[in-house]
């Protein structure tokens, strides 16, 4: 048996970023980023301002050709795709189209450069929504709009590969909770979905994986399950702990006592610590879990971007910093 | 590449500028044409001159700055609107691309070309009947009438070229019909330059290539190339436009 062209990253509707670097003048903008994007599954792009995000996904679609490394979906670059739209759907703005044209017209044109029926075009923007809007010139689009054209435009080939640039952006309660949904009907169907987003309980909501960068490099990635493992806390109140700490300390768990007086014990078991304080006559105020939250792993990893302080000086509980544990081979 | 050409002609009729920029091309082609009409019989009825046809029927060319800026807008609308991206997503070639546009814009300047010398038919010829002067398709006017044609398809090209390499829109606008419009005309007036520098530059081989072959006003020392030879520069001025425009700033990062 022969192996696929582009090897084991020949995978319909993988994407596969390796050692990708690009430099502007002096600065590395992306700096020998890898990861994988495996088909069936939304990841999470994260990263400050500045981490190289929409660098990397200009990389990744041919827009911006990279210092060193490669970049290619299905095992091949983008450029080589034979029916990109077809393959790949992308939406790196919310403001690419011609201010005189309409939805439908700005949806048609693209539809005749890949080949596509233009009946395609009404069906997409019913997918998103859009139909009253189709004859509407888009000067005349809100933010929100704009966002549901683009995302329109990536599904007019029907690819297997979606690449979004913050598709949240500029969408009211009711639109994100419709974007979620559609993206986990998309990687339903077994699509591979990339998206960059700064709403990062959006992203911890439909995200399997994430890919968080800071400063051009991978500091952390996994799936949701591998990030959250072993974060979940449990927060326990009362008058009188200390008979409750020490029969948790004699079954094993571990964890901290706060300023307040509240313990906080590394388990998502909050029956087991129920049960010991019931044994042990404990009154209790308070037993709630305090579950992973992205959005503190996602500051506590890219906290150098934020303070300006230089995140290899960074060390969370004693550890190594967070890029150099996690830096993949 | 049909797909693109399909794309670009959607692209450019889904605006109201190939349906705008008609006016001002059939507007300075009627300039053109009614002041050399004008210019010929005055002479022909007050000195006796021979009329000049050729020069009253390759006029069309007049409108060949509309021209430029359509080809201009080619590209540079695509930058201004930004939508470079999605069709660079659509067409990831980038020489394609440049290659798709030409031929696209080559299709769209035929017709302006033609609304041009319609338009420069439709008020020289009545006039010169209603002067009760022969109408005389001799002198070389049909050749200089398909020279006048070819020139304003060139035109658009070289807009097309110069909004590949400039990609600002106004900027390109300005430096295209300052060019044409100004920086010509004063390299064909300034001694040793209008020798050994017009001649070469694409203004004077698009004057050369539009000329009847002989130099009209010795008084003035206007130097040409052969027609032929001046159509076959403007081609290279454009293509190195188009090629240029193509390596060095279609190549580059879109960010």
């Amino acid at each position: 048996m022969t192996a696929p062209p582009g090897g084991t990253s020949a995978v319909r509707g993988r994407i596969v970023v390796d050692r990708l670097t690009k430099v502007f003048g002096t600065q590395r903008a992306v700096d020998e980023l890898s990861f994988t994007v495996e088909p069936g599954s939304v990841t999470g792009f994260l990263g400050p301002n500045g981490a190289g995000k929409t660098t990397t996904l200009r990389m990744l679609l041919g827009l911006i050709e990279p210092t060193s490394g490669t970049a290619t979906i299905n095992g091949v670059r983008y450029a080589s795709l034979p029916a990109p739209l077809e393959a790949v759907g992308a939406a790196l703005e919310a403001s690419s189209f011609h201010p005189a044209h309409t939805g439908l017209q700005h949806l048609r044109i693209y539809c005749a450069a890949a080949g596509l029926p233009a009946r395609r075009a009404d069906e997409v923007l019913d997918l998103v929504g859009l139909r009253d809007a189709a004859k509407k010139k888009t000067k005349g689009y809100s933010m929100g709009m704009r966002q549901r054209l683009g995302l329109a435009s990536t599904l007019l080939g029907d690819p297997r590969v979606l690449i979004l640039d913050e598709p949240a952006n500029g969408l009211d309660p009711e639109g994100i909770r419709w974007l979620r949904g559609f993206f986990r009907h998309l990687a339903g169907e077994g699509r591979t979905v990339l998206v960059s987003s700064h709403q990062l309980a959006e992203v911890q909501e439909v995200a399997d994986r994430v890919v968080i960068l800071n400063r051009g490099r991978l500091v952390r990635s996994g799936t949701m399950a591998e990030l959250s493992a072993g974060t979940s806390t449990a927060v326990v109140r009362g008058p009188n702990l200390h008979p409750l700490q020490q029969a948790l300390v004699a079954a094993g768990l571990t964890g901290s006592t706060e300023a307040d007086g509240s313990l906080r014990v590394q388990t998502d078991d909050l029956r087991h610590i129920g049960q010991l304080a019931f044994q042990h006559g404990v009154e209790l105020h308070e037993l709630s879990l305090s579950r992973f939250d992205l959005e503190q792993l996602f500051f506590s990893l890219t906290e150098g971007a934020h303070q300006g302080s230089d995140l290899g000086a960074y060390t969370p509980n004693g550890h190594a910093p967070a890029h150099e544990r996690t830096r993949q081979p | 590449m049909r797909n693109l050409i399909r794309s670009e002609v959607l692209k450019t009729r889904s605006t109201q500028v190939w349906l705008w920029m008609i006016l001002p091309a059939a507007a300075l082609t009627a300039l053109s044409t009614i002041g050399q009409t004008y210019g010929s019989i005055y002479d022909n009825e007050h000195g006796g001159a021979a009329i000049r046809y050729y020069d009253i029927f390759t006029t069309a060319n007049g409108g060949g700055v509309a021209l430029l800026v359509i080809g201009i807008l080619g590209l540079t609308t695509e930058f201004r609107h930004k939508t470079i991206t999605p069709t660079l997503l659509a067409i990831p070639g980038r020489w394609t691309l440049l290659v798709g546009k030409a031929i696209s814009y080559a299709i769209f300047a035929f017709f302006y070309a033609v609304i041009c010398i319609v338009v420069n038919f439709a008020i020289a010829i009545p006039w010169l009947d209603a002067k009760g002067i022969p109408v005389e398709f001799g002198h070389g006017v049909p050749g200089g009438v398909v020279k006048a044609f070819l020139a304003l398809l060139m035109t658009a090209l070289f807009g097309l070229g110069l909004g590949a390499l400039v990609r600002n829109q106004a900027a390109a606008m300005v430096i295209g019909i300052f060019y044409f419009a100004i920086i010509s005309n004063l390299l064909s007036v300034i001694p040793w330059v209008r020798h050994w520098i017009y001649p070469w530059s694409p203004g004077g081989a698009l004057d050369a290539f539009i000329s009847n072959g002989t130099i009209r006003n010795t008084a003035d020392d206007v130097h040409r190339l052969a027609p032929l030879n001046g159509g076959l520069l403007f081609l290279v001025w454009t293509l190195v436009l188009l090629g240029a425009g193509g390596y060095f700033s279609l190549n580059r990062d879109i960010s």
